[in-house]
């Protein structure tokens, strides 16, 4: 009896998450509902923080709510504060939500949605309530939302492979953990794919290499120099230059490299208008839009219909780059051929014909099975990915 | 440019300047004309500087006008000065960057963005022949002794037209041959003409050189007297009273305190080798050479602040070779540094706090109460014009030096000083020796620097002279004369010295 | 004449905050904002509740220790720009320790004793490192204490990232939570612990009793004002400079351990929080004054808890409290320069 319930349970969910995709359901209005959101960085960052930033904006317009938000949420630039005393300040405004946008206050955010169980939180990039995960942990008031970035960065390394002359692609590596691994992992996932596939090459001629800074960006002294790392990679014959990291340091070296006359790009990451930092030499960027997730929890927690759950968003296969459905997207950038171009897009419609890339037989980088032939990878097997693949070169762990 | 200037009669009416309760000059009347040596003598805090500094443009007077042949003139900057024709020559060896002599000399010269260095090379050695300066204009000013720096100063201010040359206590810190050459350029310039302004408070140097001086006391001029001078009248009019120079005493045989063996001292440049003597107490001992002739390396030998690279120091017949200052300070010995605030004191700790600082110290908080009591009583017995709460800064030189000689421990072995008096009115230096010699009573041996010879005659038992890395045996001070002293640190004289080996 | 000399200073250092404040105002006024209600609101933010004056005090805490060490430090002439680092050692050491006791069956009160003195050890050894840097390898302790802070840095993301990585993914957020019992006890319902204040005050006042009342203070200052005369007055000046290091870092661990205790329970990558520099700000603003210690970190601390208020209801750009408290440092040494020369002149 339970498990029928359970099925039936399950249909409906389904159901639902069938319907949200399919068409725009019509939200909910919120108007003059007030919702609280922490920023790990400077609002106009170009970057992560702006993402977010623009996705409350959106909120706002779409549903008639209110955003009250401070930014610069971390300890060096807010001594003495945490994100959960910051988040009681935003209550403080009237906020009966509060998203805190990063994985710095992951812990802040659990330990303030226990503390208050009457405000929602939504943790952006966090998977406490992923019940699936290795870290669940009974938070009734809180969502979590992460976009399904790698499928971005296997199209940011179909556009690699489809561009390289020289056959090699550097990836500019923040730290090392599952995260970065799988996403590093997917871009080399993508460009082998299009290599082999499209190109007709075979993979033994494709170079991939991560090179890991130790951080989200450059501090001196601590970080390698990512405008050092772009370098190396571009001396020495990878052409392409693939940015895990939060900086523009890649695009700016191959903008240089360009004007000394070398032929090489650069694809850089998180937000949709990076390619302007230089937008001579970007094939494209892969970024997250926040905004039609945040919408739905909003729209709910304002109706009295919210659930905690774990959202885990892909793109809108019919268009990646629609801002009311996709969580997802790849804008091209100027310096992709028409060819690479449109074998690009071959390649889009195929994800969303259902190519899956993760699936076996796939080999981690020590040579032990990862998938067996035919199986496809868990979102489990994918989230905690213990190492970098099979024909990566670069540092699976941290030393 | 260059000498050849027109002379000029200088006229001060009715100066005034007041500094906060201070009536630094008080109603200054003086009249200077061209062609002579004027002096101007006073014990430190008279007012001779201020005055000075009126002239020159540092300083404006509260009242009062400078008439130059007999045009009133208002003078806003020492530059406005050097345009009036008025150049001044300061007391302290002014510290100038590390750049050439002929970049020095081109300072403060308006006459174009590119100066024609040539050029002026010609009229800088021109000038220099002419006084028989033996200036390099390629050498660099930091390597310079005090007295050349002081020509180089005098050339550049001539160049720059001045007509009237003030000097600020010309003779601290530079050697007897080179204050004789100054001398002799100052009576050759103001035989052409030239007006110069002698600011001393050493009433030889006033004696012999200046054709007037006047006498400043407590910022009044109390007055004015014509060569030949009366030493006795001198002082009265300085101080308001008699004063009579301390005798030399006869040191008792005492036993040996310090006692070098063979000692090598080395240094960036200059070697010294093979050093024997032996201090007793009671003695004293005079060092004599030019600046950088040795002494310096010797006397911080002595005291354990620089190494020595051969033979032995003895300090109350322990080897203590190879020590550091504080093991020799343990045993004894103190030495007191030529640049006071740069050395000896704590600039921005006041007088008590440095009492404070020298005692033995028992528990952990200061006892306040003692401190001021302690402060007072040194203060008192030392008559330093202070209070236990002054900062030492705020000191006048003799006052600072004093303060200094309050600080050495009770009881001591050995006293080192590098120029005990360099500075010092008359009055404080006699007050300093006297204080130095009941330390010798006690049992205490001295060992100092000076580059004034009469005073190291008068003061010491023995001497030693430092010439280019050579030490002397020690001399007999009773039995050596200025003049022998003089050509020895110059390098003469050598030959006829005995190389006997020092004793005790 | 000394005591009317403390009222024209005192004169002075209010001009300084007023030009500051005026400077402030200018900028606000170029940048279209209204300036009152921003201070308005930063006062609200620091004072409007007991929640935000407590979340002021508990801001101030590590302030306070860090500058309490920096007194130390700079009485004796050294710039001890290495304070960054030896907070975030302090927080290292603590962490460590509550690590590796967390799971026996010690009292909590033990462990965190344990912790807190583990982390004052902590950060003396790195302090110590930069006193032996400058003393026996000549290198300027300012040059040599920046290296330290980049070492400091990079060990502890080093740890978040590597042997102290919590299950599942490493987190910029650190490392795993302590348990509530591992906390320094707040008052109810609020972030303060009067624990850690009260060890914030205990040492201002020690520190004040050092420099002001002891023979060692006393020395201490006559090295950092002239350590040749100090050495002829035959202080053992290295000696002292070293032990200046080492109770500086004392203070600074403290710091770092008040961080992990009673603030941040865990050890995240910015666990120093600035609170080096803010300090050595601090420290310039008093002139080195201990007695002031405590009324101008309060005063820094209100204006970081304050401007939280200024991007939530002006949509200001936060940094305003930092230009203010840049300025403020600014305004008072032009100011305090001013002085001299004009004292030299009168």
């Amino acid at each position: 009896m339970r498990k029928i319930i359970l099925h039936v349970a399950l249909l409906v969910v389904a159901v639902a998450l069938v319907l949200s995709a399919c068409g725009p359901a019509p939200l909910p209005k919120a108007t003059g509902y007030t919702f609280g959101m922490l920023l790990v960085g400077p609002y106009n960052d170009q970057g992560w923080s702006q993402a977010h930033y623009e996705a409350g904006q959106y909120v706002e317009q779409k549903l008639g709510a209110k955003m009250v938000y401070i930014d610069k949420v971390n300890p060096a630039d807010r001594p003495g504060t945490t994100a959960s005393q910051l988040a009681e300040q935003l209550v403080s405004q009237g906020a009966k939500l509060v998203i805190f946008n990063s994985d710095d206050m992951k812990d802040e955010a659990l330990k303030f949605a226990q503390a208050h169980p009457d405000i929602y939180v939504i943790g952006s990039s966090d998977d406490w309530t992923w019940k699936d995960g290795k870290n669940y942990k009974e938070s009734p008031n809180q969502t979590d939302i992460m976009g399904r970035m790698e499928y971005g960065k296997m199209i940011a390394g179909c556009a690699a492979a489809l561009t390289t002359q020289t056959g090699q692609i550097g990836y500019l590596g923040p730290l090392i953990n599952d995260e970065t691994r799988r996403l590093a992992s997917s871009v080399y996932l993508g460009a082998k794919y299009c290599w082999t596939n499209y190109l007709k090459k075979d993979a033994k001629d494709l170079k991939f290499k991560v090179t890991w800074i130790g951080f989200w960006f450059n501090i001196p002294g601590v970080t390698s120099d990512p405008t050092q790392v772009a370098d190396d990679f571009y001396n020495s014959g990878y052409d392409v230059v693939v940015s895990g990291i939060d900086t523009t340091e890649a695009s700016k070296e191959a903008a240089k490299f360009a004007g000394q006359g070398k032929k090489v790009w650069a694809i850089p990451y998180d937000y949709v208008g990076a390619c302007e930092a230089a937008p001579d030499v970007c094939l494209g960027v892969p970024y997250f839009n926040w905004g039609p997730a945040y919408a739905q929890v909003i729209a709910a927690a304002a109706n009295g219909t919210f659930k905690s759950e774990f959202q885990w968003n892909g793109p809108d296969w019919k268009d990646i780059n629609n801002k009311d459905t996709s969580a997802v997207g790849f804008v091209k950038g100027k310096a992709l051929s028409a060819d690479a171009s449109a074998t690009l897009d071959k390649f889009i419609a195929e994800l969303a014909g259902g190519l899956n890339l993760w699936k076996g037989p796939i080999n981690l980088q020590d040579g032990s099975p990862y998938l067996k032939d035919g199986e496809v990878a868990t979102d489990q097997q994918i989230w905690y990915l213990p190492q970098l693949l099979q024909g990566m070169e670069g540092q699976s762990v941290q030393p | 440019m260059g000498v050849g200037n027109l002379p000029m009669n200088v006229e001060l009416k009715h100066i005034h300047k007041h500094f906060g309760k201070v009536h630094a000059n008080n109603d200054i009347v003086l009249n200077v004309p061209s062609g002579t040596i004027q002096g101007i003598l006073g014990e430190n805090g008279a007012g001779k500087s201020t005055l000075m500094k009126v002239l020159s443009g540092f300083i404006q007077a509260d009242s009062g006008e400078i008439l130059l042949d007999g045009h009133p003139v208002t003078i806003h900057s020492p530059a406005d000065a050097i345009q009036h024709g008025i150049g001044m020559l300061h007391q302290d060896p002014l510290d100038f960057p590390p750049m050439r002599a002929l970049d020095n000399f081109l300072l403060g010269h308006s006459g174009g963005l590119f100066p024609d260095r040539k050029a002026v090379a010609r009229d800088f050695k021109r000038l220099a022949a002419q006084f028989d300066f033996s200036l390099d204009p390629d050498s660099y000013v930091d390597s310079l002794t005090v007295g050349e720096r002081q020509q180089l100063e005098i050339l550049r201010l001539l160049w720059l037209g001045a007509r009237v040359l003030i000097l600020d206590e010309p003779t601290t810190g530079i050697s007897a041959i080179q204050k004789a050459k100054l001398f002799e350029t100052l009576r050759k310039l103001t035989a052409q003409g030239m007006t110069v302004i002698f600011v001393s408070h050493k009433l030889e140097d006033v004696e012999v050189l200046c054709h007037t001086v006047a006498v400043l006391r407590a910022g009044k001029l109390v007055g004015e007297v014509k060569a030949p001078f009366q030493t006795k009248k001198l002082v009265e009019l300085m101080f308001g009273k008699e004063i009579s120079l301390g005798a030399r005493q006869a040191a008792g045989p005492g036993r040996s305190v310090l006692e070098l063996r063979g000692v090598a001292i080395e240094d960036i440049r200059l070697r010294m080798s093979d050093i024997n003597l032996s201090v007793r107490g009671g003695e004293v001992i005079g060092l004599a050479g030019m600046e950088g002739s040795g002494q310096g390396p010797f006397i911080r030998a002595c005291a354990g602040l620089m190494r020595t690279v051969g033979g032995r120091v003895l300090v109350n017949d322990r080897d203590l070779t190879g020590k550091s200052y504080h093991a020799f300070k343990r045993n004894g010995v103190s030495f007191l540094p030529a640049s006071r605030l740069e050395e000896g004191l704590v600039p921005g700790l006041t007088l008590t706090e440095h009492f404070v600082l020298s005692e033995e110290t028992k528990g952990l908080f200061i006892d306040r109460e003692g401190g001021r009591k302690l402060a007072e009583d040194r203060i008192s017995s030392f008559n330093i014009r202070g209070t236990p709460l002054s900062t030492v800064e705020s000191l006048s030189g003799g006052n600072q030096q004093r303060a200094l000689l309050a600080l050495l421990q009770d009881p001591l072995s050995l006293i080192l000083l590098e120029h005990p008096t360099r500075g010092l009115d008359i009055e404080s230096t006699i007050y300093i020796w006297n204080k130095l010699k009941e330390r010798c009573k006690q049992g205490a041996a001295i060992i100092f620097i000076s580059s004034d010879l009469e005073e190291i005659l008068q003061y010491s038992d023995r001497v030693l002279v430092f010439f280019s890395g050579k030490v002397s045996s020690p001399l007999d001070a009773s039995k050596t004369t200025v003049e022998q002293l003089g050509n020895l640190i110059g390098g003469k004289g050598w030959e006829s010295l005995k190389t006997e080996k020092a004793h005790g | 004449m000394v005591r009317s000399n403390r009222w024209v200073n005192l004169g002075f250092q209010l001009a300084a905050l007023v030009l500051a404040l005026l400077f402030t105002t200018l900028i606000l006024l170029a940048a279209g904002a209204p300036p009152f209600d921003a201070y308005a609101n930063i006062l609200r933010g620091a004072f409007g509740s007991m929640i935000n004056f407590t979340d002021v005090l508990a801001a101030w805490v590590p302030l306070l220790l860090t500058t309490a060490g920096l007194l130390i430090t700079f009485a004796a002439g050294l710039w001890n720009i290495g304070v960054e680092g030896q907070i975030m050692l302090g927080a290292i050491f603590t962490t460590w320790v509550l690590r590796e006791l967390q799971d026996t069956s010690m009292p909590p009160a033990l462990i965190i004793t344990l912790g807190i003195l583990a982390g004052m050890i902590g950060g003396a050894l790195w302090a110590m490192l930069a006193g032996a840097l400058k003393t026996f390898g000549g290198v300027n302790e300012i040059f040599g204490g920046l290296g330290l802070n980049f070492v400091a840095t990079a060990l502890t993301l080093w740890l978040i990232f590597g042997p102290w990585k919590r299950p599942g993914v490493a987190s910029m957020s650190g490392t795993v939570p302590f348990d509530d019992k591992l906390a320094l006890p707040a008052f109810t319902g609020l972030r303060l612990s009067p624990w850690a204040l009260g060890i914030a005050m205990i040492a201002i006042v020690i520190v004040y009793l050092l420099l002001q009342g002891t023979y060692f203070g006393l020395r201490l200052k006559a090295v950092g004002k002239n350590p040749k005369a100090a050495f002829l007055l035959g202080i053992p000046t290295w000696q002292y400079m070293m032990f200046s290091f080492v109770l500086c870092g004392l203070f600074a661990g403290a710091a770092g351990a008040m961080q992990v205790v009673a603030v941040y329970h865990r050890l995240i990558p910015s666990i120093s929080s600035g609170y080096g520099y803010l300090g050595l700000m601090v420290a310039m603003l008093i002139n080195y004054q201990a007695l002031w210690a405590a009324p101008i970190a309060f005063f820094y601390a209100a204006l970081n808890i304050g401007s939280i208020q200024l991007p939530i209801v002006l949509h200001l750009d936060s940094s305003l409290s930092g230009v203010l408290q840049g300025m403020l440092v600014l305004f008072v040494l032009l100011v305090e320069g001013a002085r001299q020369r004009l004292m030299k002149k009168a």
